[in-house]
């Protein structure tokens, strides 16, 4: 079949490009084979496609999707909450409390007392009145 | 009375696949099914990649046979479908895919030197000439991918540029602009 092909290129460049295209012929599959696997590969397809169907049209699969795409919305909106960084928050805490600092001996008596369980049971320890 | 060349023309045959026809199905890939693999090889330059990528391109047709709307010809449809396919599976292509398809194009060069013909009374012309034509088919590899595609629907497949342009939906004079540069690029191939 003959063609215009308003190409602009010259006799030489097409045949160039033709030899070039040449240069490694195609190998020869055995086309019975060929097809043989291709209507494989079809009947596969289809089943895969008509398998996923039935499967999306039963309600289990449904109640599944609707599901997991709530959660997804759910996560999307409020993001679980990271753990709270205790050593970062009793630093903190110090570091408000600097003052306590400058009364350390009143709170290392303290720290003395409780040890010996007399700031529990205060209520029992009599008065120098009494 | 029916007209015989309409109702077996690809048009009709894409039709009846349409509607699910699998007699019409067969025939299409039957007409079909050696430009289809040559398209894919010299795109690809893979024999299994050809094949898997070629058998893709029937099913899609087969998948999208109702989209079809017949405002171009069946066969520009096709080789937009099949180049589609071919360059994507290209883009895909793993590194290690990438590597063993050097090993294999090594072979190809080789095993192309060995299909040449038996020396006749100038074995000199005639290894040089193969050669010459492997430099260039290895050129081509060298070009874009666009640019290989319309190389390759041009010189092998005889397609006109406005055919080319429209499987690959880019403007015609973009096509032109390929072919030059390929030739360009050839030509640079050979110079000493």
């Amino acid at each position: 079949m003959t063609r215009e092909r308003p190409d602009d290129l010259t006799a030489a460049e097409r045949d160039l490009l033709a030899r070039a295209t040449a240069g490694s012929p195609a190998p020869e599959p055995r086309w019975g084979e060929y097809r043989a696997e291709l209507r494989a590969r079809l009947e596969a397809r289809r089943s895969i496609g008509a398998r996923l169907r039935r499967w999306w049209a039963r309600p289990a699969p449904i109640a599944l999707s609707f599901g997991l795409a709530t959660a997804l919305l759910l996560f999307t909106l409020h993001p679980v909450e990271r753990r709270p960084d205790f050593a970062a928050l009793d630093e903190a805490v110090l570091g408000a409390r600097l003052d306590l600092l400058e009364h350390y001996h009143v709170v290392e008596r303290l720290d003395l007392l409780e040890n010996f369980e007399v700031i529990r049971r205060l209520d029992d320890v009599p008065s120098r009145e009494g | 009375m029916t007209d015989d060349r309409e109702a077996t023309s690809d048009e009709t045959l894409c039709r009846r696949i349409a509607a699910r026809d699998d007699a019409a199905f067969d025939v299409l890939v039957a007409r079909y099914q050696a430009r289809a693999y040559r398209v894919a090889w010299s795109l690809l330059r893979n024999a299994e990649d050809a094949r898997d990528v070629s058998q893709e391109a029937f099913i899609r047709v087969w998948e999208a046979a109702e989209r079809f709307r017949g405002d171009a010809r069946f066969s520009t449809w096709f080789y937009r479908i099949l180049v589609n396919v071919c360059l994507d599976h290209k883009r895909r292509g793993r590194w290690w895919t990438r590597l063993v398809a050097r090993d294999a194009d090594r072979d190809a060069e080789e095993s192309l030197v060995e299909r040449q013909p038996a020396p006749g009374p100038d074995p000199g012309d005639q290894a040089s000439e193969a050669q010459t034509m492997m430099r260039l088919w290895n050129a081509v590899h060298q070009l874009s991918a666009q640019q290989r595609a319309a190389v390759i629907l041009y010189a092998q497949e005889h397609l006109s540029t406005a055919e080319i342009a429209d499987v690959l939906r880019v403007a015609e004079p973009t096509v032109r602009v390929h072919l030059h540069r390929a030739v360009a690029a050839l030509r640079k191939e050979l110079a000493p």
